[in-house]
């Protein structure tokens, strides 16, 4: 388990020029070692697609590194970081990105292609995941008749047909209603536990929570491991709203007591008749 | 992987068959419109064709037939009789002019032939006499056709009556008509006296046409002799400064739409396809592999295309000639290899652009939420 199967060193991408510049990663290191489940979450805009991105050779770093496989990606051209992915990664999108003309069995095999072992060799491991993922009675159905469920455990199928070291998935439940998330959040837990697969997973789902063996908070474009904190939910005392005191950037003390804010305008107004808002704050 | 990819490119039917059928509509005017060409081209030069002198002789000056008028002296068809070479000379003589048929005007070239010497009359009878006597006239059947005549009514060449003995097929043109009367009888309409307006001229097997020709040039005064094939050549270069151009032009017009058409088809179905594209190289699938494909993609539409077209022009040819009996079409060989090779070309060309854009498609893409 302590083997690495992912490595990155101060990654950075920035977008933009000048003024409009916007680093969407910030000096942003990480080893995922193998059969391990890392979950990366944060605020919309964060970074944390960008992140993943660079992580599964998409995108290519401003600077920094990325190993996988004792590869290091960064060097690498157009064509190898192609062969690199599809044989080493694999990749579940919240939009589940089925090819809308191949069936069920086709979109699995596909990958397949790209890989070494060619199609032959994979399609006695496609059926084992038909079966797996409870898909073999729609094998030759096409993705627009699917459930969001089905689609999505096809896009696991097929990110596992070449049996890769690490998978990405992208808010995999992000359009998925209830059961099918939960189902979805299981099997990728078991892909990790059972076939020694490291899994990289962006995501919003606090369900994920209980079953990552890392969670780790992106922000501003920065990292940091949560895992083993504890949430410290406290109240804004101007708003009310519900605060992150391990996150938050905004504090104000009074009376002896730190108080946090969501927002400067809260903060504005605390600071100006701090005796109207300094009640005791209610951790969650 | 190919069949894949070109499935995933052909995955949605109603827009293949559109745009096979834009292809193929458009292709089908380009060839309908070469065929149009190719037909009147070989129309208007029918009767030199036909009668398939080696060498005509005419009027210094005078190059061709169509629109022409040349004069030469009757008895200058002896001398050239007696030049070596020559087998033998046969006089017509040809006029340009206007004859009235069923109630209608019909321009027509009006040739005069010797009674009862085929050598310089029609080639093919659907009716009737195959010769003229005198007072008769043998009129092209599309034109008695259309006029509504038959064997047996009367026509009216510059005023002098002639009664329709014959129908002859393959004479007529939309620049054209050609209509056979005696020698005398054409000679008495253009009140000329031993004079002829062309000799055609057989020469012995082994004599060299081209020779001949300059020979009769030089040694008989006023003549201007000229070998079949440029004979040929000159008189179609002067019908296509009088109409055939307008057909190129239509050819033209239908061969850019083609390409249009072919390019823009190309252009949309690859375009739709550009978030699969990103997923497809997020997989792993290589540049080279999507540029192959979208080639093979784009000359299979083409192909489709103008096979559709063939099909279509095919039908439409033989449709054509029995409603539009006027228009005589021709689809030839080396018109289908020439637009072939076109569409092929036009197909690679239209899918650089879309497959440009796909090699520059960002596999990040795939994460966005479709």
């Amino acid at each position: 388990m302590s083997e690495p199967a992912l490595k990155a060193e101060h990654l950075v991408k920035t977008f933009g020029d000048g003024q409009v510049a916007v680093r969407a990663v910030d000096d942003v290191s990480l080893v995922v070692v193998r059969g391990e489940l890392v979950v990366i979450m944060g605020p919309s805009g964060s970074g944390k697609t960008t992140l993943v991105s660079m992580l599964g050779a998409l995108l290519r770093p401003d600077s920094g590194s990325i190993t996988i496989d004792d590869v290091e990606v960064t060097e690498l051209d157009g064509t190898s970081l192609a062969a690199l992915r599809a044989r080493k990664i694999g990749f579940i999108f919240q939009s589940f990105n089925l090819l809308d003309a191949l069936t069920v069995e086709e979109n699995i095999l596909f990958p397949a292609h790209l890989a070494r072992g060619g199609v032959r060799s994979a399609k006695t491991y496609a059926q084992d995941l038909l079966q797996q993922l409870n898909l073999q009675p729609r094998r030759s159905a096409r993705p627009a008749t699917l459930s969001g469920g089905e689609k999505q455990r096809v896009a696991i199928a097929r990110a596992l047909i070449n049996r890769p070291q690490l998978i990405f998935a992208d808010e995999p439940t992000g359009n998925l209603d209830s059961q099918s998330g939960q189902d979805v959040m299981m099997i990728l837990y078991d892909i990790a536990r059972d076939q020694g697969c490291s899994v990289v997973l962006v995501t919003h789902d606090p369900r994920v929570l209980d079953v990552a063996d890392r969670v780790l908070w992106l922000e501003d474009g920065a990292l940091r491991d949560r895992k083993n904190e504890q949430h410290s939910w406290v109240k804004d005392p101007v708003c009310g709203m519900r605060v992150d005191e391990w996150t938050a950037s905004l504090f104000s003390e009074h009376g002896g007591d730190r108080y946090v804010f969501c927002s400067q305008r809260c903060l504005d107004r605390f600071v100006v008749e701090p005796t109207c808002y300094a009640v005791s704050t209610q951790s969650e | 992987m190919i069949r894949w990819i070109l499935k995933s490119l052909t995955s949605e039917p109603w827009h293949l068959v559109a745009s096979v059928s834009a292809i193929g509509g458009a292709f089908a005017l380009a060839l309908f419109f070469e065929a149009v060409f190719a037909g009147e081209s070989k129309q208007i030069v029918a009767y030199i064709d036909q009668s398939d002198a080696d060498v005509w002789v005419m009027q210094r000056g005078v190059s061709n037939m169509h629109m022409a008028t040349s004069y030469v002296s009757d008895w200058k068809a002896d001398k050239i009789e007696n030049i070596e070479g020559v087998n033998k000379v046969t006089p017509i003589l040809y006029l340009n002019t206007v004859m009235q048929a069923g109630g209608r005007s019909w321009f027509s070239f009006i040739v005069g032939i010797e009674s009862g010497n085929a050598r310089a009359g029609p080639w093919s009878i659907a009716e009737g006499k195959q010769l003229p006597g005198p007072g008769e006239a043998i009129v092209p059947a599309v034109l008695a056709r259309l006029a509504g005549l038959g064997v047996g009514d009367t026509i009216s060449i510059a005023g002098h009556e002639f009664t329709v003995a014959g129908l002859s097929d393959g004479t007529f043109s939309m620049a054209n008509s050609i209509t056979f009367v005696t020698l005398a009888d054409l000679a008495d309409i253009m009140s000329t006296f031993a004079s002829m307006s062309y000799f055609l001229v057989d020469v012995a097997p082994g004599v060299d046409s081209i020779a001949l020709a300059k020979r009769v040039t030089s040694e008989i005064e006023k003549v201007n002799a000229v070998d079949n094939r440029h004979f040929t050549k000159n008189d179609r270069e002067v019908a296509m400064q009088m109409g055939l151009e307008i057909i190129v032009l239509m050819t033209v017009i239908g061969g850019t739409l083609a390409i249009l058409l072919t390019g823009f088809s190309v252009h949309s179905s690859v375009s739709r396809k550009e978030h699969e594209f990103a997923v497809m190289k997020a997989l792993g699938v290589q540049n080279k592999m999507i540029y192959f494909c979208v080639m093979v993609y784009a000359i299979g539409l083409a192909l489709l295309g103008f096979s559709l077209a063939v099909i279509l022009v095919l039908v439409a040819t033989p449709i054509t000639a029995s409603f539009v009996p006027q228009v005589t079409l021709q689809v030839t060989m080396p018109a289908l290899l020439r637009f072939i090779v076109a569409a092929l070309v036009v197909a690679l060309l239209a899918a650089i652009l879309p497959v440009r854009r796909i090699v520059r498609i960002d596999p990040v893409q795939a994460f966005k939420v479709s």
